[in-house]
């Protein structure tokens, strides 16, 4: 037993952390042993990063740290920013660490850089060493910097929720090569998650990517309860009648300036999509950063302009429509925004922003009516009356969502378009407020288009899914389907991401400047082959409400059909 | 007035109290503010009291300060027009009003105050230098306020007033401009320290401030050229102190109020 003990990287015994006033961390113990990976997950604010600096020694002035904290050989804190030095290439960062670290010498401290930043997939790595952390993009700094981390060979890894600002693809895959080498090397890895959409905050125990989750709230550590497994959401009917909202071919792109040689140069966002959306229907948009779900979800509200195609809304044509149409319009389409706080004015007092937008989208109601249901529209999203004489600037978080979604059901919408609305939300609220809009949906009987980089999340709130990638759909189907089934390789990652499995995809996403010749996806697709460079795939049915753009799923499709088709 | 909500039981918490505690909390800020204070009452009662070396300087601090805040204003009032007119007329003619602004910002303008001081001679007008001032301070006002009205109409809560149908004056009138205030402020101070450099070193040089009118860039150079160490510690030690107020104010205004993150 205490031969083991003598080997526990970090152990910790009746750790408290006390400002004069507070107390923010309160008696905890746990120990992680060697090469275990424990996921410290809990609420914005439940103190995770300041756990962390403490078990570093880097607890900030004023904060009194009692209990014990037993830490065998080198311990290493990778930062929320994956800190690295700005001002000197790679590689000189690497000898010199390796140097004072283990005494190493130049040349062995590059070649084990260079080992290092392979493990991460880095391709050409022994190149990138020369190169300042500036030149490299989000992904590849933090490899670096978790590569640099590992290259120390530390017997305790400290992660502050690593990478949180990447795609859940790259995230996911990122963090599960960190895993597999620290469980290597038996290094002790404590992973914290941080306050955004967080495959951390999943659950990681379940994919393997952790051995073990502590949840921190309140100031104390809680093992997690054994969560039944989410009822399926009951099915339901697939909404039947003619489409509400039709879309049709709808182009957005920006200008970029022009060329050197002259020519205008546009950056497409939405490529030719089209969309249809019956009564009460509710459909997923489920892509990454520049997926173009978000522009897509905007421009349907003419939010954006389109530089072709078409939205109608009830069968008249959005971009024709005369002023009174268009607000007739804009009273059914509401939408809730990524960062609810940044989408109320900061001079204006809630109660002065739902009157506005009652008073614009309803003239015809009458100042008491107006203030009912005000009244009545906060009592539905759970706040108090109150909230109306407060600026945005005392709202917590949950309390900002709550108030848009509030605003959005004002003018009694038909279409709610959701934009990631849980994007600032995180742990408990974050599902609390998702359940409120799905029983606010089904009681309003709403359609809904819910915008998401989280598969998972998604394919929950809705019957249909839509896998875009570059502003194209690359696969579309039932959301039973798109989970257990996705044919598109691409959708597969997706969904592999959301549940903290490591997805099949290489490399980081092309540039949408400059994508890549047919596929979009042909750079970082494990299925690639010679054809996909040349014919860009076109989205075809390969099942009954099953679409998918791409050459080898519907190669198989046709396969199977025909081998099903001869079986009996 | 629009919907039950009452600002004044909220003022404590209120957005424009808030920014005047960023404002404050800036150390600098809170400093050059005082010091601005004091010698906005320093220079008052200098002209009452006048006599001595200490008299003379505050007594040239009233002129160097009128000038430099009638130029200033002038200054940031043309850039704030250049920054609006330019946002206002569309991507194409924002570019092309801009790079001027831009690549005039890069060069050393405060130059062109002795410049047309020596153009215009020893029978100068002030008018005519205070609008040359104006000139020099308004391309830098005009890059930072376009940045900051860029930076404001990004903002989410305008798409969203225009997801609730709200009309675009009303949406000018109830949104945007109020936001504008602070950031533009910020903006437009500048102009103020930029004023005062150009023409105390103009002055300086005798070809600032025209005859007969003493400001600290004239009592430093007129203490310099007689070798008189005394009568040039007052104007200098107050003129580096207003500056340097100036400054500080000037960083505190653009990190508390800016909308870009005062990453300038
Ligand atoms: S078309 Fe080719 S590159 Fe594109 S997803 Fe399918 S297999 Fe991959």
């Amino acid at each position: 037993m205490s031969g083991s003990e003598e080997r526990t990287p970090l152990r910790v015994e009746g750790l408290s952390l006390l400002t004069s006033r507070d107390i923010l961390l309160d008696r905890l113990s746990f120990a992680v042993e060697p090469g275990e990976v424990l996921a410290l997950s809990g609420d914005a604010g439940a103190g995770k990063t300041l756990l962390l600096r403490a078990l570093a020694s880097l607890a900030p002035k004023g904060i009194t740290v009692l209990g014990d904290i037993h830490i065998r050989g080198r311990r290493i804190l990778v930062t929320q920013d994956g800190a690295l030095d700005p001002l000197r290439p790679l590689g000189a960062q690497f000898t010199e660490l390796l140097a004072h670290q283990s005494g190493m010498d130049e040349r062995t401290a590059l070649r084990r850089a260079a080992e290092a930043l392979e493990r991460f997939q880095v391709p050409a790595a022994a190149r990138r060493l020369a190169l300042h952390p500036h030149e490299l993009g989000e992904a590849m700094r933090w490899r670096a910097a978790l590569a640099l981390a590992m290259a120390a060979e530390p017997a305790l890894l400290l992660a502050d929720a690593p990478a949180a600002a990447l795609d859940p693809t790259q995230r996911v895959r990122l963090l599960s090569d960190l895993a597999a080498w620290t469980r290597e090397a038996g290094t002790a890895l404590l992973l914290a998650g941080r306050p955004q959409p967080d495959p951390i905050q999943a659950d990681p125990v379940h994919s393997g990517l952790a051995d073990r989750r502590l949840i921190l709230a309140q100031g104390r550590l809680e093992a997690p309860e054994e969560e039944p497994t989410p009822a399926p959401p009951p099915v339901e009917p697939a909404p039947s009648g003619p489409p509400i909202l039709s879309v049709r071919d709808l182009r957005v792109a920006f200008p970029l300036g022009r060329s050197w040689r002259g020519e205008e140069r546009w950056l497409t966002v939405v490529d030719g999509l089209s969309i249809e959306l019956a009564e009460g229907e509710t459909l997923a948009l489920l892509g990454e950063t520049g997926s173009g779900k978000s522009v897509l979800a905007r421009a349907i509200l003419r939010l954006v302009p389109p530089v072709g195609g078409q939205v109608s809304w009830l069968g008249t044509d959005l971009a024709a429509a005369p002023p009174e149409a268009m607000r007739r319009a804009r009273r059914d389409l509401q939408i809730l925004f990524p960062d609810p706080l940044a989408a109320l004015d900061p001079l204006m007092t809630i109660g002065a922003q739902l009157a506005e937008t009652l008073e614009s989208l309803r003239p015809t109601r009458s100042p008491a009516d107006r203030a009912a249901r005000m009244a009545e529209a906060l009592e539905e999203v759970g706040l108090p009356t109150a909230v109306l004489d407060l600026h945005p600037g005392s709202l917590r978080p949950a309390e900002a969502a709550r108030a848009g979604l509030a605003r959005a059901l004002l003018p009694e919408p038909r279409l709610l378009v959701c934009d990631e609305p849980a994007a600032t939300l995180d742990g408990a609220e974050r599902a609390d407020f998702l359940a409120l809009l799905q029983a606010i949906r089904r009681r309003r009987r709403l359609a809904l288009l819910y915008a998401t980089q989280d598969a998972a999340e998604g394919l929950r709130m809705a019957r249909r899914g839509l896998v875009l990638l570059l502003g194209r759909i690359v696969e579309s189907a039932d959301s039973a389907v798109l989970a257990a089934g996705a044919r598109h390789p691409y959708s597969r990652a997706l969904v592999a991401a959301a549940g903290l499995v490591r997805p099949a995809l290489h490399g980081d996403p092309p540039s949408p400047l400059r994508p890549p010749t047919g596929c979009a996806l042909r750079l970082r697709c494990p299925l690639a082959h010679d054809g996909c460079a040349q014919v860009p795939p076109s989205l075809d049915p390969v099942a009954p409400g099953h679409r998918v753009a791409c050459h080898v799923a519907q190669d198989e499709a046709q396969d199977g059909a025909q081998s099903g088709g001869k079986a009996p | 007035m629009h919907g039950p909500a009452g600002t004044d039981s909220h003022w404590r918490d209120g957005p424009w109290q808030k920014a005047g505690q960023r404002l404050t909390a800036h150390r600098p800020a809170a400093a050059g503010l005082t010091v601005l204070a004091a010698l906005m009452l320093a220079v008052a009662a200098g002209l009452v009291a006048g006599g001595g070396p200490v008299g003379a300087a505050l007594a040239a601090g009233h002129q160097s300060l009128t000038f430099a805040l009638f130029a200033g204003l002038g200054g940031a009032a043309l850039g704030l027009l250049w920054a609006a007119t330019a946002v206002a007329l569309g991507e194409r003619a924002e570019r092309a009003m801009m790079t001027p602004a831009t690549a005039l910002t890069g060069l050393p303008l405060a130059l062109a105050l002795p410049l047309a001081g020596g153009l215009l001679g020893p029978e100068r007008g002030l008018a005519p230098m205070a609008v040359v001032t104006a000139l020099i301070a308004a391309p830098a006002v005009a890059v930072v306020a376009r940045d900051e009205l860029r930076a404001l109409l990004r903002r989410e809560f305008l798409s969203a007033a225009q997801a609730a149908g709200i009309a675009n004056g009303r949406r000018l009138r109830r949104h945007i401009l109020p936001n504008a205030v602070l950031p533009l402020a910020a903006a437009a101070w500048t102009a103020l320290p930029r004023a005062l450099m150009a023409e105390s070193l103009a002055s300086l040089l005798g070809l600032g401030l025209p005859e007969g009118v003493t400001g600290w860039g004239t009592a430093i150079g007129a203490a310099a050229r007689a070798g008189d160490a005394v009568a040039l510690a007052g104007p200098a030690l107050l003129l580096a102190l207003t500056l340097w107020a100036l400054h500080g104010v000037g960083d505190g205004m653009r990190l508390a109020f800016s909308t870009t993150g005062g990453h300038r």
